[in-house]
């Protein structure tokens, strides 16, 4: 199994009313909230935990991309990965990713990946995504229109990446006489892709069918990522080839310390801040953004979801994150690994307002007591891509 | 009794609902989708052969994917009156429908007798924003759409919660409003520069507190569409619903009065 240490960014100071005076830390929080000398240091700290995964041997590290929220302040995650490419030295550089319908021509998402690949020599992956809920009302982006502008550019971007330009692209959304990005990645055919998804039927078949990497959205119960993983496997069995547990990738917060007690003690009020107060307003479907019927199946899985939970054993039971001694969380992670049958685990080694000493003792704890285990787990190959 | 049956218009399966007996009435609905047979509509229904058409993606009409804009809906319509062979007809339009009728006026005036405009969307002022309608709060949108939000008529023109039989419908209807209605949001930024254009006497009603869309729009209206009046009633946008009784009356009062030419 490969580990990745994912990065939210988030903001770590809400004010002490923030539950009765704000609906949502997303999209409408009112930005003088930030405070910028603060964001100098939060931005430096956070890249310098992405970079001692670096150090630790983790395989990769993970940032993504939202906008207008408290939740995660990255707003450009290419500008990190452009940093990362640089100071890290072997990790891989999930960028999962770039929320396409948001890039105008999309063509720019096919130039900044290629720079990021180039500059790192070839370790970046990919990530293409239609955003969340809450980018359309930020952006103003017509979501009625999500999937159509998603498909569009997805072809739009690989077809850039393969196919000799110039050429010209004529489509419902964008229409370029001449594309022809410069620098072309090294990663050939094109760059490892991962599309994350919350479980919609169309986004696992067609992951499957791409021969794509598919990554579940965190925070649900883990029978809600079974389900995916197995329909992803079906999916793929019906196009022909037996997936690869490296093209799934599972997304779960992460604290290991020195016991289970010390570990619950030092990492249940953040978790739990992490839960009722950043991820309000996190899961929004604006009209259209994918069909009814799935608006209102998300919503009966929402039944089911960390922002819901109450005690530490409806955490536990539901895997909504993994917290413990190193044994315990080896035992875990172990177990649900093998019987989701992923890959690719991509950890969530600090959010919301864990503070950098616990963050950096957790990610050393982990890696040296936890990840040499998980990382001695192999597993079949990806399959080739189809052209 | 109305009947509800099924046309194709210009590649588009469209719902339609038509009841009652005298001269034709086109009912362009609203975003919240009163395509079922309302107790307003059996009023106006009393005199006038009332057409009650579902706007493209609203209940079980299709085409949705073929609709970019307000001007599609407005072309749909003139599609649908040829097909119906009717000209010189009545028009209400509730909020999204008003706005779509008001477009179809400037693109076909000479298909319109008269034009009844209740809580029109459309437009934009600086000074009267049209408050936020995709919230997905439903009591939250109690208070934004009646004066009330204990008005008896509620239960007849929002679903319950997400598990009332109606939320497939909502649902779709909410998609089919952001299709045309989220950027620009819910106006024409060039709506103003052709309410000249509008040569049918006007009707403008609008509900004293629609928070959803401020009278201000109202008088805008009535102040650029050239035969147009203003009447105001003690309600908020849900106009049709809250103040069944006034609508129809005053709705029909206007449309029997007088010919085309005298307002």
């Amino acid at each position: 199994m490969r580990i990745f240490a994912f990065h939210l960014m988030p903001w770590d100071r809400l004010p002490a009313d923030f539950d009765t005076k704000y609906e949502s830390a997303w999209t409408w929080l009112p930005n003088s909230l930030y405070d910028p000398p603060h964001g100098h240091t939060l931005y430096n700290r956070y890249l310098d935990e992405l970079c001692l995964a670096d150090e630790l041997g983790f395989d990769g590290v993970c940032i993504n991309e939202h906008h207008q929220n408290a939740y995660g302040t990255m707003p450009s995650p290419n500008l990190m990965g452009a940093i990362l490419a640089r100071q890290t030295k072997r990790v891989k550089i999930a960028v999962i990713g770039n929320a396409l319908p948001l890039y105008n021509p999309p063509t720019r998402v096919a130039e900044e990946f290629a720079m990021i690949d180039v500059i790192s020599g070839g370790r970046l992956i990919a990530g293409l995504v239609v955003g969340g809920g809450p980018e359309y009302y930020s952006f103003t982006i017509n979501p009625t229109h999500a999937r159509a502008m998603f498909a569009e550019a997805m072809d739009l971007v690989l077809r850039a990446w393969t196919e000799p330009g110039p050429f010209e692209h004529y489509g419902e959304y964008w229409k370029l006489k001449y594309v022809n990005p410069w620098p072309r990645p090294i990663q050939q055919p094109h760059p490892t892709v991962w599309i994350p998804g919350a479980g919609s039927k169309e986004t696992i078949e067609l992951v499957a069918a791409r021969r794509f990497g598919y990554m579940g959205i965190p925070y649900f119960h883990i029978d809600f990522f079974q389900r995916n993983f197995d329909l992803f496997r079906e999916c793929a069995a019906k196009c022909g080839y037996e997936a690869s547990p490296y093209q799934l990738g599972w997304l779960c917060p992460i604290y290991v310390a020195e016991s289970d007690e010390q570990a619950w003690t030092e990492y249940e009020p953040h978790l739990m801040h992490f839960a009722k107060q950043l991820l309000k307003g996190l899961v929004v479907l604006p009209p259209g953004y994918t069909s009814a019927r799935s608006i209102v199946g998300i919503h009966s899985a929402l039944s089911k979801f960390l922002s819901t939970v109450e005690t530490r054993k409806q955490i536990e039971d539901g895997a909504y994150a993994i917290v413990g001694s190193p044994a315990t969380v080896k035992q875990k992670l172990l177990e649900y690994g093998k019987r989701l049958g992923v890959g690719n685990l991509l950890g969530l080694f600090q959010l919301g307002t864990l503070p950098g000493d616990l963050t950096r003792k957790n990610m050393q704890l982990f890696a040296r007591e936890v990840m040499p285990a998980l990382q001695a787990v192999k597993h079949v190959p990806l399959p080739q891509l189809v052209s | 009794m109305p009947t509800t049956s099924y046309l194709t218009i210009a590649g588009k399966k469209t719902q339609l609902t038509v009841g009652g007996e005298g001269p034709p009435l086109l009912y362009l609905h609203s975003a919240s989708g009163e395509t079922d047979w309302m107790p307003f509509h059996e009023k106006l229904a009393r005199h006038f052969t009332v057409f009650l058409p579902a706007h493209p993606g609203f209940a079980d009409s299709q085409g949705l994917e073929q609709v970019r804009d307000i001007a599609d809906y407005a072309w749909h319509y003139v599609d649908l009156l040829a097909e119906l062979k009717l000209s010189r007809v009545s028009v209400v339009g509730f909020s999204l429908g008003a706005w779509t009728a008001v477009e179809l006026a400037i693109l076909r005036p000479a298909l319109i007798e008269k034009l009844v405009l209740v809580d029109a969307a459309g437009l934009r002022l600086p000074d009267a924003p049209v408050a936020e309608l995709f919230i997905d709060d439903l009591a939250k949108l109690r208070r934004l759409l009646f004066k009330d939000p204990n008005d008896p008529s509620i239960p007849l023109a929002l679903p319950k919660g997400l598990d009332d039989s109606r939320i497939l419908q909502w649902l779709k209807a909410r998609e089919a409003t952001a299709r045309v209605g989220w950027n620009p949001y819910l106006h024409n930024p060039r709506l103003p520069q052709h309410l000249r254009r509008v040569e049918c006497p006007t009707l403008v009603l609008w509900g004293q507190h629609d928070r959803l869309i401020p009278l201000a729009h109202g008088r805008y209206y009535a102040e650029h569409i050239p035969q147009a009046r203003l009447e105001v009633l003690d309600c908020g946008h849900m106009l049709p619903f809250e103040k069944t009784e006034e609508f129809a009356e005053r709705t029909v009062a206007f449309l029997l009065s007088g010919g085309r030419s005298s307002c």
